[in-house]
């Protein structure tokens, strides 16, 4: 089977039991792999009565046909589950290194059910495979842990996912960490991992992906290289990172300040991405096959930080901008604790910011909050409510269940920032108007890896093909509801081959490379049809596990115009919006159901 | 009279009407870099034009066509067909957009472009006021 190991590892953690099983070949190739793979899987093995922190959730590490082959930023995997935080599809996604060698030691997927009786780790290395016991890893950071497994199989080039103590506490808001600081951050499946006493896996391989047409695909890969030669956005993204969005973000409107609640600041400048490259940054990183290297290791002399990974655009706005924090040594040293602890910085950056709001309100006092005086501006605070969370101590408790459990404890659920209970990102739907239906209808709740607007109308112009292109951010209408549900098909299939955002080789480069690589023989039209086969499986999974079309909405605090900045005035017309949307994905208006054949299930 | 673009009369009534301009003045006050734009030739412009800007400060000086690239050096050179500049300047086009899809293409520091977006927009701003005539 070309592009794919043609394996899924099992893993049945009550049992300690092992076994490999062939690759559904009918799945893949109607679902490609990553996200899409699982949620065709999981379609079978999820209800309503799956607990997502109970042995019965299935929790699965998924790479796609790409993963691992010379193409450009091929470097991602998937992880997919019941999501504790949401209830709904759970689905997370991270560079660097450890799909790739997941690849190379001869497998496509784990997938994990059950749960250890002790701690324990799994290691995968050219096909042989282990349990171990992890006792004495119990509560080691993810740094610590990715160096220990190193060490225990000898060999330093073995890649590691593991749970830092927020996972093993089952914080909602646990990620699982690889390759030094990157997460697969959202809808907290550190915490799965975390329920089934599994540390970590550590994976290492000398094999190949096979290709249909090697030959081919280099060439294509080659070309594909050559794009990034001259390409503005990568080369932003080389020098800056992600984080040198921040002032363009802040012009536009796009930058949440103040808990979603401030259209612009005189001093949100200061987070500038071109500040960090130039008064911290010690270097770039990469993840496998990436020429853009956006990632970024930062130092915070202050806070005595000398390697740190990140931060990134996301982390600047959810622990700098929302919370009123403008120093950036601050926001370094915030997320190296989440880091640490291992969890998702976006949503604990929500969490802390209503509680922020919810203090300034008087809604919450020191009385509930074991004396802490939570405000807006106070980077000491939040160090400790990073600490607190992670250890479920105290306040931290409540901050461990997420935004929206926050906002229902304090009486006051129109003040929750999510979708679906997951906490919104850092652009905001007002300055990106398609961005609010893909907040909405986005599979695993407000999520902007699902549907990113806010490039293609910044310019991203190389989908023309496949009927995307840029136009006025601010249009508000039936159509920008349709080019948004397109993007989110795009989108949904990026993250089900599994490729990185960054690459955008554009469409018959992309088609050219997965050809090559499967011989599937697809025609560009076909990328947009697997993408809307994947997001409709997911919310076919979602509808089993209780969402209606009632939940495609936003919250009521993102509904109201801001008064100031590059967005004051706009609020998503959602009827307008979410009609064009469902249209173009074939659904339902009414029930939200598909109408269309899209041979889902057998 | 609408004035010919790309010309030197042109960068010059450019020149003078960013340092009218208070709102230019404030939000480029950090700025710091000169600029050369340069035309391409395509289906509605033969040649090549080269229009160079001096900006510091929220104020523009030294604004003149060049001969070649060779008669000037420039912080920035910022390269686009006729057309797409004419885009630009009619407000079809954002600027930013143009970057960021390859359609304006920017050699020079990023560091400023990026640190400093709404310059890049009041001074697009400023000229898309100019009267101006593209000869068609």
């Amino acid at each position: 089977m070309n592009g794919y190991l043609g394996k899924i590892l099992r893993v049945d953690l009550d049992r300690s039991r092992l076994w490999d099983e062939p690759l559904n070949e009918d799945y893949a190739r109607d679902y490609v792999g990553g996200s899409g793979l699982a949620a065709r899987y999981l379609y079978d093995k999820l209800d309503a009565k799956t607990d997502p922190l109970g042995p019965e959730n299935p929790l699965f590490f998924l790479t796609g046909p790409l993963v691992g082959t010379s193409m450009t930023s091929s470097g991602r995997y998937s992880v997919c589950a019941r999501s504790p935080l949401t209830g709904i599809w759970g689905e997370a996604n991270s560079g660097g290194f450890f799909g790739p060698e997941l690849r190379y030691a001869g497998y496509d997927g784990v997938l994990i059910t059950g749960k250890a009786e002790q701690p324990v780790w799994l290691s995968i290395v050219n096909g042989q495979v282990g349990l171990h016991a992890a006792g004495d890893l119990w509560g080691s950071d993810i740094y610590i842990t990715q160096t220990r497994l190193r060490d225990a199989l000898s060999d330093p080039k073995v890649r590691v996912a593991c749970i830092g103590l927020a996972g093993e506490n089952m914080v909602k808001l646990a990620g699982i960490a690889n390759d030094h600081g990157r997460f697969a951050a959202r809808t907290g499946l550190g915490a799965v991992m975390g329920s089934k006493n599994l540390k970590a896996i550590g994976v290492r391989g000398t094999g190949k992906v096979p290709l249909y047409a090697p030959d081919k695909f280099r060439t294509i890969t080659n070309q594909v290289l050559a794009l990034y030669k001259d390409d503005f956005p990568a080369q932003s993204l080389r020098a800056y990172g992600t984080a040198g969005y921040v002032n363009l973000s802040h012009m536009l409107g796009d930058l949440p300040i103040r808990y979603f609640q401030l259209g612009e600041h005189t001093q949100a400048d200061d987070l500038s991405g071109v500040d960090l490259a130039e008064k911290f940054l010690t270097r770039n990183t990469a993840c496998h096959k990436c020429v853009i290297a956006c990632g970024r290791q930062t130092q915070s002399p202050i806070f005595n930080d000398s390697k740190v990974d990140g931060p990134e655009y996301e982390t600047v706005g959810a622990l700098g901008s929302l919370l009123m924090i403008f120093d950036l040594e601050a926001v370094i040293h915030a997320g190296h604790l989440c880091n640490l602890f291992g969890m998702d910085i976006i949503s604990l950056g929500v969490t802390i910011g209503l509680a922020c709001e919810l203090f300034e309100r008087g809604l919450l006092t020191a009385a509930d909050t074991g004396g802490l005086e939570i405000r807006y501006g106070d980077a000491a605070m939040v160090f400790r409510l990073i600490e607190l969370t992670a250890r479920r101590e105290g306040f931290g408790a409540l901050l461990a269940e997420g935004n929206a459990a926050l906002a229902e404890h304090a009486g006051v659920p129109e003040l929750s920032a999510t979708v679906n209970r997951l906490e919104i990102p850092m652009h905001d739907p007002r300055a990106y108007l398609g961005m609010a239906v893909t907040y909405a209808l986005s599979p695993r709740g407000a999520c902007h890896m699902q549907g990113d607007m806010f490039s293609l109308d910044l310019g991203q112009s190389n989908l023309e093909e496949i009927g995307l292109e840029p136009s006025d951010r601010h249009a508000n209408n039936y159509e920008k509801g349709r080019t948004a549900a397109r993007l989110q098909a795009w989108r949904n299939l990026y993250n089900s081959l599994t490729l990185c955002q960054f690459e955008n080789p554009g469409v018959r480069m992309l088609v050219a490379a997965i050809n090559s690589a499967t011989g599937w023989g697809l025609e560009p039209d076909d990328l947009i049809k697997l993408g809307k086969r994947i997001v409709t499986i997911k919310r076919l999974v979602n509808f089993k596990l209780g969402l209606t079309r009632a939940n495609d909405r936003l919250p009521d605090l993102l509904l109201k115009p801001l008064k100031e900045g590059g967005s004051a005035g706009y609020k998503p017309d959602m009827a307008a919006l979410l009609a064009g949307a469902y249209a173009e994905f074939g659904w339902d208006p009414e029930s939200g159901y598909p109408l269309e054949d899209l041979h889902l299930l057998p | 009279m609408a004035i010919k673009f790309p010309s030197d009369e042109w960068i010059k009534e450019l020149s003078a009407a960013l340092n009218k301009s208070e709102s230019y003045g404030q939000v480029a006050a950090t700025w710091e870099g000169d600029n050369i734009f340069v035309v391409l030739p395509d289906a509605d412009y033969p040649d090549t034009a080269y229009l160079y800007i001096n900006l510091q400060h929220g104020k523009a000086s030294d604004a003149r066509r060049l001969s070649s690239l060779d008669e000037q050096k420039a912080l920035f050179t910022t390269s686009a067909p006729f057309n797409t500049w004419r885009k630009v300047l009619e407000g079809r086009l954002d600027p930013i957009q143009g970057m960021f899809s390859g359609k304006l293409k920017l050699v020079g520091s990023m560091a400023q472009v990026q640190r400093t977006p709404k310059a890049t927009y009041e001074m697009v701003k400023v000229a898309s006021q100019i009267d101006t005539d593209f000869g068609s």
